[in-house]
């Protein structure tokens, strides 16, 4: 955890949600102030929050989301499952059942109060069958959830989960608790009119233009929030984005690593202060095993080998990239001595593809937007430099997911989340059998390791499981990762009180403005 | 002449019904199957199937488009899957900032262009005239991507008279909202004025080769009473022309100046509807703006005839 | 060209009479422009450039030197052999698009103009069909279609200008059917082929051939605003257009990556349209038509 504790030294001190995890000791002078407004620029129009429409959430919903709605358990500034909608959480021996005691006196922004019932009926509500909600796969491993009484909720899964609390506080489609009376009543309409707890209320929502969030003045967390007014701007190219900021425009804007020259201008910029977050997964790419070329293992070992990391991210990133050589990250508890990672050999590429015989070409999936083509003439640069031809195949971003999972790929880029648990990306990602498992590889030494992950509870056994399944997954390229994910959200100096970027999602429902 | 409207009006019905058609074919086989997109890593087998059926996307493409028609016809745009707004909420939301937008384009470009096109014809084949129509159309070599992020810099985070970015609508607060639109408008002016220019100069200067205008100038009329009253009405009719080109050409939405200046106009609805096999709202829009085309055109011709009596007798 | 329409307006439509004039020292200027331009874009791979796709991803944005004269782009690839070779792609595109609306427009408009009646109704419909549609909707579904490539942007380009060529075409014939010498030629019971290939082509064409020049240096913008949004040339490949959009997000640590080939563009636009302002000049079939 040095990298996050490095990071987080030097960030104002976070407030934490749970008003008993409100540490005294580490409250300096700077006393939060109530009042004022700011504007957040976005990458994205945010489509919606109804899950059975949208599906999926995408990182600018989630800010929104943070701001509207409640999860039941937060993570505190040391990365631990801390309390919010529910006040505390026991499990099971076998971590298969997990019982969460409820917050009372919550109530939704309509007035319809927050209890166990409400609770169940959002997850009976993405869970079924009927509703063919995109959102079900991630609670495949749900099995059901209970409401014995009012304030309980039960989680019944189907495998163990050692770390259920800590994966379900991304404010994702299916953590933030909605309204059940609000959806009912709203039908079509609910989409685009969310109700939750959360500390903000939704105004008034323009598409692709304006969404502006109101202090919601019965939050039950006493005190918060502390800003009037959130107003969340979709801002899509990213130099008026910037420039957006240093105008004063907007007050926080979403960034990412490859927007490195701007981000080195905000931190010479006494007026903006850069927020960096190092998580845990990394940007990882998918061989598709099943057809020529990459179903022999040395065209795959090649290519990787042929990647030089560290100038990779001089070239797209002017040297922010972390390169990664497996795909948990620093940010991750999972450390590994021997990651088991392919180094950096083009002799050796080159000898393994003279050794295949045949000339490798392919294509490779690439977005259609400025980062997407510079790491794509980047990695064929590698390749072609190995003796292999790699053509760009650049699609809009919506196409990738559907072209991965019909498998229409021979090389398609990914992401790994950061996440507090590996298992839920790593099981997905990797057993056989999973419609997530885009290299259609299969071994039974990787199935055992990450089954033995998911039901155990020692994290020296776990991690020496994962460290296994990375070392395999290396030595049989069939997934290979670039670099590690850091996060990145530049505001105006004056803007205090902004937490860890954890899951990727910038949460300013906290901040104030000195 | 209304006879005249009679048949121009009927004149575009075939028109219409054919863009429908083109829209609804290029909306269906953009590729990628909708089911698959909307149903993202569910897809299984099965479960397209069970969807595709649902929305009809099993039924032969002709039925598809009678269908869709059929509800068209009845005003029924129909919902988009994946935002539940119904087109025509979708539109009616972003047709005032594309208006707005489209106008205020049109309108700097006209202070642009027409000063500098009466000034050329007025010295036709002079030194200014010979630089302004030789430079004009060069000046539409600036990409706008170029453009809008050098008019930010200068006059957003330079000099701070204007905002970078941004939108409020007019009902709320005027004066921010044309403080907003100053800049893009300016982006696509700089575009638009060198078609203006040039098309405004010719007529002119074919004007001033009239005989009442020499006659004019032999009755010893002052030249810029000439210029602006006996020759800059009469030029006008290629204007209306082509700013009526214009106007229906921004209809459908600029989505680089709309990106960049962060403004919900019609253009960014339409690329995201592509980007997520939105096709309900991709069909629908895409009838509508076209829809809008053809309509600015009819006015224009209506404009013209009214203005010009020869062509309604004549050949358009 | 803020959007992604071609603005080729009925330019010829009112052009004056203009009195003969010598070519003048700026036609030949930039006819100089051209060729240099033409023949180092046909010559690009044979000249002792460099690789325009070999990154030397250590020295990005590199300064002008002896080893790259033009210096270095963002991702250190040679600067100079990536203007020429795309001006090499701009120029492609540039030209072969506007054959396709030249050609097909052009016969289209030739036709209607002269045989009118329901064969001109229907081609101007389809037209307005064309015009009515959003350009970039039709430049984004065919691109999802048909793939990414020169030959499909140079063929989505072309279509969208075929309109406005069949403006021109129809406008010129519609007024030269009624002169003297085709009346004349269909009183000597001269074959429609006949009339149409050796009477009405001949002086049809001219304005055409002012108005493909134009439709040259909008379709290379056009082409560049299709790269800023992803739609362009595939990548390593460099057009004009592209190496703007790249160099944008560099404009204030290296300005040069946004502006030379912006230069490249801007004079190449000038040279395209000094040089067919006064072949039109020259050619202008109604000079005392009105």
């Amino acid at each position: 955890m040095t990298n996050l504790a490095a990071a987080a030294c030097r960030r104002a001190p976070i407030f934490l949600v749970a008003a008993f995890a409100l540490l005294p000791l580490a409250e300096p002078a700077q006393a939060q102030k109530s009042g004022g407004s700011i504007t957040v620029g976005q990458e994205l129009d945010i489509p919606g929050f109804d899950p059975l429409k949208v599906g999926v959430y995408d990182t600018s919903t989630f800010t929104a989301a943070a701001a509207i709605f409640d999860t039941l358990v937060t993570l505190d500034d040391k990365g631990e499952a801390a309390p919010k909608l529910a006040e505390s959480w026991t499990h099971s021996d076998d971590y298969k059942t997990w019982t969460f005691k409820l917050r009372k006196g919550v109530t939704f922004h309509d007035g319809t109060p927050f209890n166990a019932q409400a609770f169940k009926e959002n997850f009976d509500r993405q869970k079924d069958p009927a509703n063919k909600c995109r959102c079900a796969f991630y609670i495949t491993n749900v099995k059901e959830v209970l409401a014995p009484d009012e304030y309980t909720v039960v989680y019944n899964l189907t495998d163990p989960s050692v770390n259920l609390p800590a994966t379900i506080t991304i404010q994702s489609q299916n953590n933030v608790v909605h309204s059940p009376t609000a959806w009912k009543t709203k039908g079509d309409d609910y989409n685009r009119n969310p109700v939750g707890t959360g500390p903000y209320i939704l105004k008034s929502w323009t598409a692709g233009d304006r969404m502006v969030l109101e202090k919601n003045p019965n939050y039950w967390d006493k005190g918060r929030p502390y800003l009037d007014r959130i107003v969340l701007k979709p801002l899509p190219d990213a130099q008026s984005r910037f420039a957006s900021l240093q105008s004063g425009e907007v007050d926080i804007i979403w960034d990412d690593e490859n927007d490195a020259d701007n981000i080195m201008k905000a931190q010479k910029d006494p007026k903006l202060t850069v927020h960096t977050y190092k998580g845990s997964g990394a940007q990882v790419y998918a061989f598709n095993t099943k057809v020529a070329p990459f179903d022999d293992v040395r065209v795959r070992q090649a290519l990787v080998m042929a990647i030089d990391r560290p100038k990779m991210s001089q070239a797209i990133s002017n040297g922010l990239s972390r390169p990664a050589s497996n795909p948990y990250g620093d940010g991750s508890w999972v450390k590994c001595k021997d990651d088991g990672a392919l180094p950096y050999d083009v002799e050796k590429a080159k000898a393994l593809l003279k050794d295949y015989g045949k000339p490798v070409e392919f294509k490779m999936l690439v977005t259609a937007t400025p980062r997407g083509r510079m790491i794509g003439q980047v990695l064929q640069q590698f390749w072609k430099r190995a003796g292999a031809a790699m053509e760009i195949d650049q699609v809009d971003q919506a196409t990738i997911p559907s072209r991965a999972f019909s498998r229409q790929f021979q090389l398609t880029p990914w992401r790994i989340v950061d996440l507090a648990d590996p298992d839920p990306q790593m099981y997905a990602n990797f057993r056989t059998g999973s419609p997530l498992a885009l290299a259609g590889f299969s071994d039974p030494e990787l199935d055992r390791l990450l089954d033995h992950a998911r039901v155990t509870a020692d994290v020296g056994q776990r991690t020496e499981d994962y460290c296994a399944i990375s070392r395999l997954i290396n030595k049989e390229a069939i997934w290979f990762w670039t670099f590690q994910n850091t996060y990145y959200a530049l505001s105006s100096a004056k803007l205090k009180g902004f937490p860890k970027i954890y899951n990727s999602v910038i949460d300013v429902s906290n901040t104030w403005l000195e | 002449m209304l006879n005249f409207i009679v048949r121009r009006l009927l004149a575009i019905l075939p028109v219409l019904l054919a863009v429908s058609l083109l829209t609804f074919l290029i909306a269906s086989l953009l590729p990628g199957d909708l089911a698959m997109v909307i149903l993202g890593d569910q897809a299984t087998p099965e479960n397209v199937a069970a969807l595709r059926h649902d929305m009809g996307l099993d039924q032969p493409l002709w039925w598809r488009y009678l269908s869709w028609l059929g509800h068209v016809l009845q005003g029924d745009l129909g919902r988009s899957f994946r935002t539940g707004q119904t087109v025509l909420q979708a539109v009616s939301e972003r047709i005032p900032v594309s208006l707005e937008l489209m106008l205020m384009a049109e309108f700097v470009g006209l202070l642009i262009g027409v000063p500098i096109a009466i000034a050329c014809a007025a010295r036709a084949g002079g030194a200014f005239d010979r630089f302004m129509t030789g430079s004009a159309f060069a000046m539409l070599s600036m990409p706008s991507f170029l453009v809008a992020i050098l008019l930010i810099y200068l006059f957003a985070v330079e000099l701070h008279w204007l905002p970078a970015t941004g939108y409020v609508p007019f009902t709320e607060e005027p004066l921010a909202n044309l403080r907003f639109f100053v800049l893009p408008a300016l982006t696509l002016a700089l575009a638009e004025w060198p078609g203006i220019m040039r098309v405004l100069r010719s007529d002119m200067i074919a004007t001033l080769q009239e005989d009442y205008i020499a006659l004019a100038k032999a009755k010893g009329l002052k030249p810029s009473r000439i210029l602006f009253v006996h020759a800059l009405k009469p030029s006008s009719l290629t204007l209306v022309t082509v700013t009526g080109i214009n106007i229906g050409r921004l209809l459908g939405g600029t989505l680089i100046v709309e990106s960049i200046f962060a403004l919900p106009g019609i253009g960014r609805l339409l690329v995201g509807a592509i980007y997520t096999r939105d096709l309900v709202i991709l069909q629908g829009v895409v009838l509508l703006v076209a829809c809008g085309f053809v309509i600015v055109n009819f006015i224009v011709d209506m404009l013209y005839a009214v203005l010009d009596p020869r062509i309604r007798h004549g050949h358009a | 060209m803020a959007t992604l329409e071609l603005s080729m307006q009925d330019e010829v439509a009112a052009e004056p009479l203009r009195r003969k004039r010598k070519l003048g020292l700026l036609f030949w200027i930039a006819s100089v422009w051209l060729v240099i331009i033409l023949a180092l874009a046909i010559l690009a791979p044979v000249l002792p450039l460099q690789n325009p796709v070999d990154m030397d991803m250590l020295e990005r944005r590199a300064a002008f030197s002896s080893e790259h004269w033009l210096g270095t782009d963002g991702l250190g690839r040679d600067e100079l052999a990536r203007l020429i070779f795309g001006a090499r792609v701009s120029l492609t595109v540039g030209l072969i698009a506007p054959m396709i609306g030249l050609g097909i427009g052009g016969a289209l408009g030739l036709l209607a103009g002269y045989f009118r009646g329901r064969f001109e109704t229907l081609v101007v419909g389809s037209m307005d069909v064309l015009l009515a549609f959003p350009p970039l909707i039709f430049a984004l579904a065919v691109t999802a279609y048909l793939g990414q490539s020169i030959p499909n942007l140079t063929i989505i380009l072309g279509v969208l200008g075929i309109p406005a060529f069949m403006r021109v075409a129809r406008a010129a014939t519609l007024t030269l059917a009624r002169r003297e010498f085709v009346i004349a030629a269909e009183a000597l019971g001269a074959s429609h082929a006949r009339i149409l290939l050796r009477e009405l082509l001949p002086n049809v064409i001219l304005p055409l051939l002012a108005f493909f020049l134009l439709g040259v240096a909008v379709t290379i913008v056009v082409e560049g605003a299709l790269s800023f949004l992803g739609l362009g040339v595939p990548p390593p490949t460099a057009s004009w257009g592209s190496m703007i959009g790249e160099g944008r997000d560099s404009l204030d640590v290296a300005p040069r990556l946004a502006f030379l080939p912006a230069a490249g563009l801007f004079l190449t636009v000038l040279a395209f349209n000094l040089v067919g302002d006064t072949m039109r000049a020259l050619t202008d079939p109604r000079q005392g038509a009105l």
